[in-house]
């Protein structure tokens, strides 16, 4: 069965309008405690981190905190604005994590799509190992591509950073963009032979157009990977090429580890892009994520 | 072992040169773009430091470093790192060619850098430098003079005196017997304080290190490791009755204890000389640095020798581009007497030049003379820092101390088991 | 057009090439490089090395391995299970026809997207021993007496990793399952209520047999994810106190770039390795069924 991207607002309203019996009255009940309680969870600590970013220094240190701020400032994010090196490390943040994105999806696109509309030989041990290797420690890669980062002179560059990446966005967009291209009907490309269409026509021209929504969700993801990874940016970048990640720990793990209200704000300023970037386009990640798993 | 050492060195310089050259050559983007190519040798070099991580200290070196660029016009290229993670990020930035120029160092990281080779030797500059005996063979690693001395100090006990007045304690405690009896009096105020702020993360958990001395153990005897011996057992077991009688904090590093004791919420911490800066400048009561003493550490019996751990910042100089440069700033920062005075006054670390101790405002401080009197003029360097892996041996003491705090292990067989991982890292 | 002349196997070599290349380069050949330097003794800050045989292997198994080996269960197992319970509750809660879900759906993605080392940040200020929101309200609410100092101990250590990951996980989790329910046909269960079905009943014998894909995909990648997690613990606790949440990457990460010991770091990797080679067969015959 193939999968239609229904938006899940028309899902619910559609529900909204079944009569309700007494068995849904009770289970809608226990929706709305499990709603409450897994959003106590989800968003106290939201709550907390915005709250702490406009509680001034001393208060913060008062023990125990009050939970509503008594006194609000907004010295923290002055601070910030005056802090030019973070302003550097999410500039670093979004060259790498964008190109990281862009780079996984086209190289995966063409791999995927080999993977998904063809068959020769050694295309399921290859598709296999590709696959798997999501699941190969990044820290043992690490050791190896410090030193050949090292020997060749790239340590500290974007490139190394980007081709670092790469080693766990590669894996995760192939197989995700396999899935994709699974759905997409194989008569399509067929008709579009018939017609004469050579078939690297065929994949730009029909199979990429179709499978759009996926491969922005396969970017998203590759960019969420990359925009969040801490430990190869930590190892492989130098001072003013840090992204974000290993830019904030080395900004306030240390002394300023008792700077919590400073580091509350930087937290919140540097997480408002990725969560603007959701908002706009989680539609896609949904469809794109959950193409290739649901089969039913 | 030396010739192979230099041999080595040439071959990591050669490689990081072609590294650095590579890098130039594939990586066009950013840093540092803006000194004309040709002369940047001269012009331009990197200066490395934790300080200018520091809230306390970050103005007073930045200062240092606009006033030397200023004067000599030439452009600094400054980067810092967390005390935490700052051997780890500068050892690996190093074996890559990623950083050049001048480099903060704490005297005990000297070791682990003088291993890769890279440094510079500064006998010219600490020649002429002025310094005292002791602060210069702080910079010394292997017979090199590998390290200019930026400030030597030590790491001692500090008190509120305020707050022991409030728990009725008379008086500093100078046996380990009367320290418990004060602690325990602290205890008693409740209200969040903690006695003693001891650093119980693995990071700073070296500071058991003087206890195990005070308890008798030497740690190392010639190449033999001692930690394991009856003393430090006794010293393991100590640290976990305060432990458990909550007399010392869990989870705590020198950061925390910090901020516990700038807060007023803690009577005792260990700390170096800087303290009194760093509190200074967190803590809401303005009046708290007055309240501070420095107390010798508490002996086992009466009439022993109090133990102290030196402590110091070294600035060394990596061989390649910008050396000459960055060897000239690191003797200014540190030998300049108007600007180590100045350092001083900002930030209340003691000059290591015998002119800059004479200066006034350094021989006036009580602060700093009662510290050097109490503290530094029996503190010994930590056997250990000769080893290439100090850091290790280190945080394998650490963490094996760790498993007795927690109640993993017992103090015995947790190091005995450190002894033994330690030993595969003598070298 | 040449690409006209190629067979169709020869032509999706031909796409797979740049893929290839990359996936060689900079995966296939750092892990064989770095399994190959576990039978030597290698420093990186010295050059030069020496082959040692199994020397390595056989210090890592007399030492850290198995400590490691359980806490990496233990994190991976509760880091997975956890959020995934958290995340289907929440899925199955949206999927009730509650006024709002889409709203609620993209609301309870903040966790998700906020950064990993940010997350960690956050929840090491509620852990705080001291200052730390989670104390303040547990002693106000008359739950404890004195604080607790939650990432000083090694049992409350491990839930707080966990709970941080957890935090982390639960929405990516909960938008796959909803997706899986979505599509779901009302009329099975419509169906199954006119045969007299309870919620309970038509949960076990319609919803279940549905979501098995979806949800073995989900568990799945979020295991294989938290077996190599890093951000969270490294931050949180750096893997202490005394290595009761020192997991492999952090173990890794930490023999090879702060004790420099290449060798020891790279043979308990691949040791690590090993035991992901049972993952991957597992995995693999799930694709195998699935591909076919």
């Amino acid at each position: 069965m193939t999968v239609t991207l229904t938006s899940p607002a028309s899902v619910s309203r559609r529900q909204v309008k079944v009569r309700r019996r007494p068995d849904q009255v009770r289970s809608r009940l226990a929706a709305w405690i499990a709603v409450v309680v897994i959003g106590l969870f989800g968003m106290l600590p939201v709550y907390w981190l915005v709250a702490t970013a406009f509680t001034p220094d001393d208060k913060a240190f008062s023990f125990p905190p009050s939970l509503f701020p008594t006194e609000i400032t907004f010295d923290h994010f002055a601070n910030l604005a005056r802090n030019e090196q973070l302003f550097g490390y999410l500039v670093n943040s979004v060259i790498v994590s964008v190109v990281t994105a862009v780079l996984s999806v086209v190289v995966s696109a063409y791999m995927a799509y080999a993977f998904s509309k063809f068959r020769y030989r050694g295309r399921r041990s290859l598709m296999h190992l590709v696959l798997a290797s999501q699941m190969f420690p990044q820290a043992l890669l690490l050791v190896t591509l410090y030193a050949v980062f090292s020997a060749s002179g790239l340590l500290g560059s974007y490139t190394a950073l980007i081709l670092s990446f790469t080693t766990f966005t590669l894996p995760l967009c192939v197989w995700m963009l396999k899935g994709i291209f699974d759905t997409v009907p194989s008569s399509l490309m067929e008709a579009a032979a018939i017609d004469g269409a050579s078939r690297l026509r065929t994949l730009h021209q029909i199979a990429l157009p179709l499978a759009a929504p996926g491969l922005v969700a396969a970017g998203l993801f590759a960019f969420v990977r990359a925009w969040n990874d801490f430990v190869f940016a930590l190892t492989l970048t130098d001072p003013d090429r840090q992204t974000l990640p290993p830019g904030l720990v080395h900004t306030y793990l240390g002394e300023f580890q008792t700077a919590w209200p400073d580091l509350m704000a930087a937290s919140f300023v540097v997480s408002l892009p990725v969560i603007a970037a959701f908002m706009f386009l989680q539609r896609y990640l949904v469809g794109g994520l959950t193409a290739g798993a649901v089969k039913g | 072992m030396t010739t192979m050492n230099r041999r080595d060195a040439l071959r990591m310089l050669g490689l990081s040169t072609l590294g650095a050259t590579a890098l130039a050559a594939c990586a066009p983007d950013a840093s540092g773009g803006g000194a004309p190519k040709g002369d940047t040798a001269a012009k331009t070099f990197g200066f490395t430091s934790w300080s200018l991580n520091e809230e306390a200290q970050k103005g007073a070196v930045q200062a240092i470093v606009d006033a030397y660029a200023t004067a000599k016009q030439v452009k600094v290229h400054t980067a810092s790192f967390p005390y935490n993670e700052y051997l780890n990020q500068v050892t690996l930035k190093l074996r890559g060619g990623q950083v050049s120029g001048a480099i903060q160092l704490d005297i005990s990281w000297l070791g682990a850098l003088a291993a890769m080779g890279k440094l510079r030797d500064l006998s010219p500059q600490a020649a002429k430098g002025g310094y005292t005996e002791v602060a210069r063979s702080s910079g010394q690693f292997d017979g090199k003079q590998l390290g200019l001395p930026w400030t030597t100090g030590s790491i001692g006990l500090i008190a509120n005196t305020d707050l022991l007045k409030k728990a009725g304690v008379d008086g500093l405690p100078s046996t380990v017997e009367e320290f418990e009896a004060a602690l325990g009096k602290v205890g008693k105020l409740g209200g969040g304080v903690v006695p003693y702020a001891a650093a119980t993360k693995a990071a700073q958990l070296k500071d058991i290190l003087p206890w195990m001395q005070t308890f008798g153990s030497p740690l190392l005897n010639g190449e033999e490791i001692a930690v394991g011996d009856d003393a430090s057992v006794a010293a393991v077991e100590w640290y976990k009755k305060l432990y458990d009688a909550k007399l010392i904090a869990p989870d705590v590093d020198r950061f925390d204890a910090r901020a516990l004791f700038a807060q007023g919420k803690a009577a005792f911490y260990d700390d170096a000389i800087i303290a009194r800066g760093v509190v200074s400048s967190q803590a809401p009561d303005k009046t708290l640095t007055e309240k501070m003493a420095p107390l010798a550490r508490p002996v086992l019996k009466a009439g022993d020798t109090p133990r102290a751990l030196l402590w110091g910042h070294v600035i060394v100089v990596v061989d390649g581009e910008g050396a000459d440069a960055a060897a000239d700033f690191a003797s200014f920062a540190t030998s300049d007497t108007a600007t180590v005075a100045g350092f001083f006054e900002k930030v209340k670390l003691p000059p290591t030049t015998t002119a800059g101790l004479a200066d006034p405002k350094v021989a006036g401080d009580t602060f700093t003379t009662d510290w050097t009197e109490k503290i530094t003029k029996t503190a010994t360097p930590n056997p250990f820092w000769r080893y290439a892996g100090y850091a290790q041996i280190e945080s394998t003491i650490a963490e094996q101390v760790q498993a007795v705090l927690v109640g993993q292990s017992s103090a015995k067989e947790a190091l005995a088991k450190a002894a033994e991982t330690a030993k595969g890292l003598q070298k | 057009m040449n690409a006209r002349k190629l067979s169709d196997g020869q032509f999706a070599w031909l796409l797979m090439i740049p893929g290839l290349a990359l996936f060689l380069a900079i995966i296939a050949y750092p892990l064989v490089a770095a399994l190959v330097t576990g039978f030597f003794e290698q420093s990186l800050v010295r050059p030069g090395r020496a082959f040692v045989g199994l020397a390595n292997f056989a210090d890592v198994l007399g030492g850290d391995f198995w400590p490691v080996l359980r806490n990496t269960l233990v994190f991976t197992i509760g880091a997975t299970l956890i959020p995934f319970v958290v995340g289907y509750a929440l899925a199955l809660a949206l999927n009730a026809g509650i006024r709002g879900s889409g709203f609620l759906r993209g609301l309870f993605l903040f966790p998700w997207v906020i950064p990993g080392v940010v997350v960690s940040f956050l929840w090491l200020w509620i852990f705080n021993a001291n200052y730390g929101v989670l104390n303040g309200v547990l002693t106000q609410a008359g739950f404890i007496e004195t604080t607790v100092s939650w990432l000083g101990q090694p049992v409350t250590a491990m839930i707080a990793v966990i709970v941080t990951k957890t935090w982390a996980s639960f929405p990516w989790m909960m938008v796959m399952l909803l997706a899986g329910l979505q599509t779901m046909p009302k009329e099975l269960h419509e169906a199954a209520s006119v045969d007299g079905a309870g919620a309970v009943r038509r949960f076990r014998s319609v919803t279940l047999p549905h979501m098995k894909g979806i949800a073995g995909i989900v568990l799945l990648l979020e295991f294989i994810w938290n077996f190599q997690h890093f951000d969270t613990i490294y931050v949180l606790t750096g893997g202490g106190p005394a290595g009761s949440t020192k997991t492999f990457a952090v173990a890794v990460y930490d023999t090879a770039f702060k004790g420099f010991d290449l060798g020891h770091a790279t043979a308990l990797g691949g040791l690590w390795m090993l035991l992901l080679l049972v993952l991957v067969a597992f995995y693999l015959r799930r694709e195998t069924k699935e591909s076919s």
